[in-house]
């Protein structure tokens, strides 16, 4: 009897939990909360204090760029009236100057108008050595910024700059509540506001952040553009891929990213909607040709032409990525700075046998691999630890062997790979005859640091990010010029140069093109995702019920 | 007892310190926290070199050690970098109390384990809880029922806990009671988190998150402490004593709770008292497949970003925990057994 009644008593406390359980119904008075699930929990939310890709996403929800880019990267006005041009008087002739007018109607979610002078001291806090900001790049391009009135800004650089437009102004701080803080602690390092952004001016209100939990955003009914349909913003930390995947199956999320490419038939047979974005990123080969330390046979352009026709990147994208994503060209694909008229190098591989033979590798010995002055053409292929990765040097370890090209394969942790040349990083060491990774410039612009020649790591560069150690004069120069051409028609036209050169010479070799992925549940309507800033139109984001 | 217990924590500071050095010295090899500063890209260099100067990581090894110890509010900083020291410290050191500034979440150290504290205390007591009554249970029932058929049923179904990699548990019970029971039409538990945001953090939504994480973690741990509570059971169940009380006509459940369980309970004591200070670790795999805000998880995150301040905060807690929770064992003993005395 009394058993009896202690398993009656078990049962009901577990039906009381499983019918707690379910979703209390929908009825109009109840809010709209969209879940997001994000799979790292960002640091800080000060935009000034984090280089996390997910605290960056994250600040377009609660707090305001300049301008922001669209799903076709176009720039679009957001606290400016207009985008700044030679046309306009905005940018001056010598391309130092550039003045942005402000909107008369933007404030702070606590009705603080947003003024000039917010600009300015958003500069000053970067620029100050009191505080331990992540990066004082681009606002180290500046001379001075300039608040002649409430709605100018006025910005004079050093020496022209073309990367001000995907660069400046992402985040803005509030003059009205921080600089009383750093006028009283002499740094704005420890503000409440770095973790607790009460005061906002995106299209959602920061509300609340529990650590490692979660955080929630609630809609700001102050926002300029309009107030967003849907009433609050949870964003939960799941750090486990699988857990997500499950989470968005069960209808736990409504959003969520990183998705692996195996992962996506099975979230779409679930009814989530999946939603490919290019934010810069391609995979890639980078093949180390120090004047030194750098392999004979990847100093002759014929050979690594030979590598590009004989490895089939086409295959690896069909087979190991499901033929959800394809080769790029360049480094620069997707994007408008890549000439246009580029195709991604072909499979071919009884031209790259013909092309070793021209560079004079052929096997001599007989032992299947090809030799040159008695030194063989083995080469070794580093890169992460990541599966798909692995995969991929498998792949091209037994394609390049049909050409004669033995490939010593190698891998490292991501810490490891990717230290510098001062913590003796494969990649940056010279370890490696090829490695391979996907990293991105500052996108949408297309600027880089990793071909320059002054970019090297050595003893006296031991930072240097040039890992392929490639000082071609000609392509140095254009890296330069394009630096300052605020002109977009003629940086374009030099980037059409770049992109032709480091395909013609195989300074670069595209694998797959690593487009963010996007989990869209079915709850979701009116999505619309850009690489640089994912949110632009989160204010039209509808939510069902 | 008293002069014992003071003795002990005495003999706990220099090591605790030596402890301090070795921990100290191994994080330095855990990698550079300013390598990408959590992001996508590689830090650059000016800002690498301006955040070592402006943290103190370009001081050497024995100063950051100092100054993590004694605190730097005694010295000053060169923070602008024109190589004269201008600004004063701020930090006091861990001797008075300040555990530093967490690298990453730029707050205090001490309040970065606060904050997760709780929910890991919360998690992994629950499941404490659960395994030691599920294993007395178990483990007295195959005691008193050896060989039957129960007995080798719940002792077959413990090891396969115990045979499995909690990932795998933790998933396929999300899998079934979470993912399919909901495709099915049936009553639901949820797959991650602590609450539903639609519904709030109640109790009973965090009591109804726990489920899944409790489970599988004590699922794996049954098999082990059953067979210690089954076999010392055995054992004391043989003494003479018992069978004294046995023939004195003791009631069976006096037998049983007052004179073999007491009796039986040192080697469990032993485990469980082993075990208490690594609660408050957190269950690192359990924590992140769950979702669970614990230190399992804050640990992970903070080592994988090189956060000096938060690891070794993390570290030196656990390793004040162990020696706490040894005496307190120790107590316990002379508790459970009279003819232990501690001089």
């Amino acid at each position: 009897m009394k058993r009896s009644r202690v398993f009656l008593a078990v049962a009901v406390v577990i039906a009381a939990l499983l019918l707690a359980a379910c979703r209390p119904p929908a009825t109009p008075t109840t809010p709209k909360v969209a879940t997001f699930i994000w799979t790292q929990e960002f640091d800080v939310l000060n935009p000034l204090y984090t280089n996390m890709w997910f605290s960056s996403i994250t600040q377009q929800i609660w707090n305001c760029w300049a301008w922001d880019f669209d799903d076709q990267n176009n720039p679009r006005p957001v606290l400016v009236k207009e985008m700044p041009s030679e046309e306009n008087g905005g940018i001056s002739p010598d391309g130092r100057v550039i003045t942005l007018k402000l909107r008369d109607d933007i404030v702070w979610s606590d009705g603080q108008p947003i003024t000039s002078e917010d600009f300015v001291f958003t500069y000053e806090m970067t620029m100050s050595p009191k505080n331990t900001v992540a990066s004082t790049f681009p606002y180290d391009k500046l001379e001075k910024v300039e608040a002649p009135d409430a709605q100018t800004v006025v910005m004079t650089f050093k020496e022209p700059f073309a990367a001000w437009q995907a660069t400046l102004w992402r985040g803005l701080l509030p003059a009205h509540i921080l600089r009383p803080i750093f006028e009283k602690e002499g740094t704005i390092d420890n503000a409440e506001w770095n973790r607790a952004p009460t005061v906002g001016c995106g299209p959602f209100v920061f509300k609340e952040w529990e650590s490692g939990s979660f955080a929630r955003f609630v809609a700001n009914d102050k926002y300029w553009l309009g107030r967003p349909k849907i009433d609050e913003i949870f964003i939960r930390f799941v750090p486990d891929d699988a857990s997500q995947v499950a989470a968005l199956k069960a209808g736990d999320g409504d959003l969520g990213t990183f998705i692996a490419y195996s992962d996506i038939p099975t979230l779409e047979q679930a009814g989530v909607k999946m939603i490919k974005v290019f934010s810069g990123y391609n995979e890639g080969w980078y093949f180390y040709l120090h004047p030194e330390k750098g392999h004979p046979a990847l100093k002759d352009v014929k050979v690594r032409q030979a590598i590009a026709l004989a490895f089939d990147r086409f295959s690896v994208c069909k087979d190991l990525l499901l033929g959800l994503t394809k080769p790029p060209a360049t480094y620069w694909a997707n994007t408008p700075w890549q000439d246009p008229t580029l195709e991604p190098w072909p499979y071919d591989p009884e031209q790259a046998k013909q092309l070793l033979d021209e560079a004079g590798w052929k096997d001599t010995n007989g032992d299947g691999v090809r030799d040159k002055d008695g030194v063989e053409l083995v080469l070794t292929l580093g890169t992460t630890t990541r599966e798909i990765r692995r995969d991929v040097q498998a792949v091209a370890q037994q394609q390049l062997a049909q050409v004669g090209i033995k490939l010593e394969l190698a891998n490292a942790d991501s810490d490891i790979f990717f230290g510098s040349y001062g913590e003796g990083g494969p990649c940056a060491t010279g370890q490696y005859d090829i490695f391979e990774y996907s990293t991105v410039t500052n996108y949408p612009d297309p600027d880089t640091a990793d071909w320059l020649c002054s970019e090297i790591p050595s003893d006296e560069n031991p930072t240097g990010v040039n890992w392929q150690a490639v000082c071609d004069e000609e392509l140095d120069g254009l890296f330069k010029l394009q630096a300052t051409q605020v002109n977009p028609t003629e940086r374009q036209q030099t980037f059409h140069k770049i992109t032709r050169l480091v395909y013609e010479k195989v300074y670069w070799l595209g694998v797959w093109e690593d487009p963010d992925i996007w989990a869209v549940g079915p709850r979701l309507k009116n999505v619309r995702l850009s690489g640089a800033t994912p949110f632009f139109n989160i204010v039209e984001w509808e939510l069902n019920q | 007892m008293l002069r014992y217990v003071i003795r002990r924590l005495l003999q706990a500071i220099p090591l605790l310190f030596f402890i301090s050095i070795i921990l100290f010295v191994l994080m330095q090899n855990m990698g550079d926290p300013l390598a990408t500063l959590g992001g996508r890209q590689v830090t650059r260099s000016e800002d690498r070199q301006r955040l070592a100067r402006q943290l103190g990581l370009d001081q050497p090894l024995y100063m950051q050690y100092l100054y993590w110890l004694v605190g730097n509010d005694w010295t000053k900083m060169d923070m602008d970098g024109d190589g004269v020291p201008e600004t004063p410290g701020r930090r006091k050191g861990v001797l008075r109390g300040d555990f530093g500034v967490s690298l990453v979440a730029k707050k205090p150290v001490v309040q970065v384990i606060w904050d997760r504290l709780p929910n890991t205390l919360l998690l992994m007591g629950t499941t404490e809880l659960v395994i030691i009554v599920g294993s007395l249970v178990i483990g007295m029932y195959s005691a008193l029922r050896q060989y039957s058929f129960l007995d080798h049923l719940v002792t077959a179904i413990s090891f396969i806990g115990y045979s499995m990699p909690i990932f795998f548990i933790a998933l396929l019970s999300m899998y079934i009671f979470a993912v399919n029971f909901k495709r099915w039409g049936l009553p639901y538990l949820p797959t991650v988190g602590m609450f539903d945001p639609e519904v709030g953090k109640t109790p009973g939504q965090v009591a109804l998150h726990m489920i899944l994480p409790v489970f599988s973690l004590s699922f794996i741990y049954f098999a082990a402490y059953s067979r210690y509570i089954r076999s010392a059971m055995l054992e004391v169940l043989s003494q003479d004593y018992i069978r004294t009380a046995r023939a004195k006509g003791l009631p069976r459940p006096t037998i049983i709770f007052v004179h073999a369980l007491k009796n039986a309970s040192l080697p469990i004591v032993t485990v469980v008292g082993l075990d208490l200070p690594f609660l408050l670790a957190g269950a690192i795999v359990t924590e992140r497949i769950f979702a669970w805000p614990g230190m399992g998880r804050l640990f992970i995150d903070h080592v994988s970003r090189g956060d000096t301040p938060v690891v070794m905060g993390i570290l030196m807690m656990i390793a004040v925990a162990v020696v706490v929770f040894q005496i307190l064992t120790d107590i316990v003993y002379a508790w459970l057994d009279p003819r232990i005395r501690y001089e």
